[in-house]
């Protein structure tokens, strides 16, 4: 088991830069998720910890020890490619004992240690077969059987689930986190799908253009955004953004819209006080954190529907306010049809106001 | 009814299609397999018979067949040599190409070269094969006699290794760049040596364009006449050598002509059987993920 420090690293491939200055501290044993779109160097970080990729700059450790200089297989670590890259040539038992051969453990140990490992993941019926003959699911399992088989200081799994169809993807959620607390070791995850990082991961590193935006718990990351970017990547259905202009009012700052003109609450102010830069300003708000209803009531302000979107368990609302569309999610038996009137009402302690243009969070 | 009648019709189109195809592809086969037959045909009969036989020379039918040329071919020593020469040679030339060609086409297909780019190397192996090979007669032959190793195997070993190199790194360089990088940085991971990595995962997975390669180096080597020629007087002679000297002052001796020309051929034969095993299991290898 070790710990995992990322200290200044970059990575060029000639002149295109993949990872700026990117700095991450996972504490042992943590389940640490890498999130971001493709392209945003989540792959190139992860082969510069399993050695595969050189650091152009920057140094990594693992525990005390600076790794940078480390070949693949001197590093201690287990990796779960995004092909499963498993060999073709080998049957399934051979794939999961490859690593365990090459580090000339006798047959009996391996024999064991493979029959355990394909038990956990309940491939042991197909440990004779070869890659070929085996579904996606199949394929996943018996990769991660090879991570698992040796026990080794650090998983690195690159979006190993994303290939699986969304209920197997859903299952395997679960079983990747049940197994990672099970085993205690270090896991670095790197995904694109927001809702894999904050179902699993202990902390969440979310990327943007080879930039590290924000490091923190699934919660830091979905309670408070540190910028714009972060707040509509992290949340499904997306956070809202409006255009609104902070205004002072006798000594009361308020949000002004054409649609609304609500005060911000005695906390907010205190923050918008320190930093406010200027009028012009982005108000977020996640689509469940809007009440809505077909009639008026105490505060609310009145929009239109523009359509409904039944989703069973909840229904998803798009309306019009004052030019601005929003999302709203409530619940299935709200009755507002097509261009019918509708009010809605913000959980100001819920919302957040982003900088303009910079996108950086006041609150 | 009316469904029936058009979709016969396309059977018997089709059959009679493939009827035809037969037809063309036996008539094909007995251009190619003529010069065989004919040489079979040859080494049956008596010396005298060359060219007096009626008909196409069908055994028992226009000739009496003997096997007098074949016995008095394997009595002589130098049948013998040239054949275990050929051989040794090719072998020999084949395996020193593969152990230095395979780590060059690896190398060429995953690292990247900088004072010499990747393309140009590739360019200059290939390059090797269109100059004229006559080209380089007086050298190798320069170089040889200053070491003291004309006539012997060892020349036409090294001289034909550095022929057939080319084949080896192009055909396989292509095959191991298209292999999956992953496989190769699994095993990396996995706690596999770089080596390891190439031997292990790397060279099986190219095994049919590796086997396809050896066959085709084989054939080149064993075919080649010119440096053994030039190279060899007596004891390093290789079949083609052999082969040739059925001409000799008293005009073509096609009788010997022939039979060491059957002979010559079972090896290649041989080979590509046993080659073409490997080429098959390989394409039913598949792909890393499916
Ligand atoms: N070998 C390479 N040579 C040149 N550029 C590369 C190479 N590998 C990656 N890049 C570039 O570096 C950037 C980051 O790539 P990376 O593979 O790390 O992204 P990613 O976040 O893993 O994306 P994805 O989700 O699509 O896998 C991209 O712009 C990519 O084009
Ligand atoms: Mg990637």
């Amino acid at each position: 088991m070790a710990s995992v420090r990322i200290a200044n690293v970059w990575k060029y491939y000639g002149k295109t830069v993949a990872v700026k200055d990117l700095n991450i501290d996972c504490p042992d044993g943590q389940f640490l998720s890498v999130l971001g779109p493709s392209g945003c160097g989540k792959s190139s970080t992860l082969r510069m910890l399993a050695g595969l990729e050189h650091i152009s700059a920057g140094d990594i450790y693992f525990g005390e020890r600076r790794v940078n200089d480390l070949p693949p297989k001197a590093r201690d670590i287990a990796m779960v490619f995004e092909n499963y890259a498993l060999y073709p040539h080998k049957t399934v038992f051979e794939n999961i004992a490859n690593p365990l051969r090459l580090r000339g453990t006798d047959g009996a140990t391996i024999e064991r240690k493979v029959r355990a490992a394909a038990k956990m993941l309940e491939i042991e019926h197909l440990l004779d077969r070869k890659p070929v003959e085996l579904s996606g699911g199949q394929k996943q399992r018996t990769a991660i059987g090879r991570a698992i088989v040796r026990e080794p200081q650090l998983f690195l799994f690159d979006e190993p689930i994303a290939h699986l169809d969304a209920k197997l993807r859903a299952h395997m959620r679960g079983e990747l986190k049940l197994m990672q607390r099970r085993l205690g070791t270090t896991m670095i995850y790197v995904t694109h799908d927001q809702l894999e990082a904050m179902s699993m991961a202990d902390r969440i590193a979310v990327m943007h253009e080879g930039v590290l935006q924000q490091f923190g718990t699934p919660q830091e990351i979905y309670n408070q955004p540190v910028n714009e970017w972060v707040a509509g990547f992290v949340g499904e259905p997306p956070m809202n953004f409006l255009d609104v202009e902070v205004v002072d009012e006798d000594g009361r700052l308020c949000l002004v819209h054409p649609g609304f003109r609500v005060a911000v609450t005695a906390a907010q102010q205190a923050l918008l006080r320190q930093r406010l830069s200027g009028r012009e300003a982005r108000m977020g708000i996640r689509p469940d954190e809007v009440r809505i209803a077909t009639a008026t009531f105490p505060g609310a302000l009145e929009a239109r529907v523009r359509v409904s979107e039944p989703l069973g368990g909840d229904m998803l609302v798009d309306a019009e306010l004052a030019g601005s569309r929003l999302l709203v999610k409530t619940r299935p038996d709200f009755t507002g049809g097509m261009g019918a009137p509708c009010w809605v009402a913000f959980d100001v302690e819920r919302w957040h106001l982003f900088e303009k243009p910079s996108g950086v969070a006041y609150f | 009814m009316s469904e029936e009648a058009p979709r016969q019709d396309l059977v018997r189109r089709r059959s009679l299609a493939d009827a035809w195809w037969s037809l063309v592809a036996i008539a094909v086969a007995m251009l190619f397999f003529f010069p065989i037959y004919w040489a079979v045909s040859t080494s049956l009969r008596r010396p005298a018979d060359t060219f007096t036989v009626s008909g196409v020379g069908i055994p028992w039918v226009h000739f009496t067949p003997t096997l007098d040329n074949w016995l008095l071919e394997m009595s002589q020593p130098e049948s013998f040599r040239a054949f275990t020469n050929s051989t040794v040679i090719s072998l020999s030339a084949v395996t020193i190409a593969l152990l230095l060609g395979l780590p060059a086409a690896y190398a060429l297909a995953r690292f990247k070269f900088f004072r010499v780019p990747n393309k140009d190397i590739t360019v200059w192996f290939l390059s090797q094969r269109v100059l004229p090979p006559v080209a380089t007669a007086v050298p190798f032959f320069i170089a040889f006699s200053t070491l003291e190793l004309l006539d012997t195997r060892l020349a036409l070993i090294v001289c034909t290794a550095t022929f057939i190199l080319p084949f080896v790194v192009v055909i396989v360089r292509q095959t191991f760049f298209d292999l999956p990088i992953e496989l190769e940085e699994a095993a990396l991971v996995d706690g596999a040596s770089y080596l390891s990595a190439f031997l292990r995962v790397a060279v099986p997975l190219a095994m049919p364009a590796i086997a396809a390669a050896a066959l085709i180096m084989f054939a080149f080597s064993w075919n080649e006449y010119l440096f053994a020629v030039i190279l060899t007087i007596k004891g390093a002679a290789t079949m083609p050598v052999h082969i040739a000297g059925g001409a000799d002052t008293r005009g073509v001796q096609f009788w010997f002509v022939a039979v060491r020309s059957l002979i010559a051929m079972i090896p290649p034969v041989l080979l590509a059987l046993l080659a073409q095993r490997y080429i098959v299991r390989g394409l039913t290898l598949g792909a890393v993920k499916g």
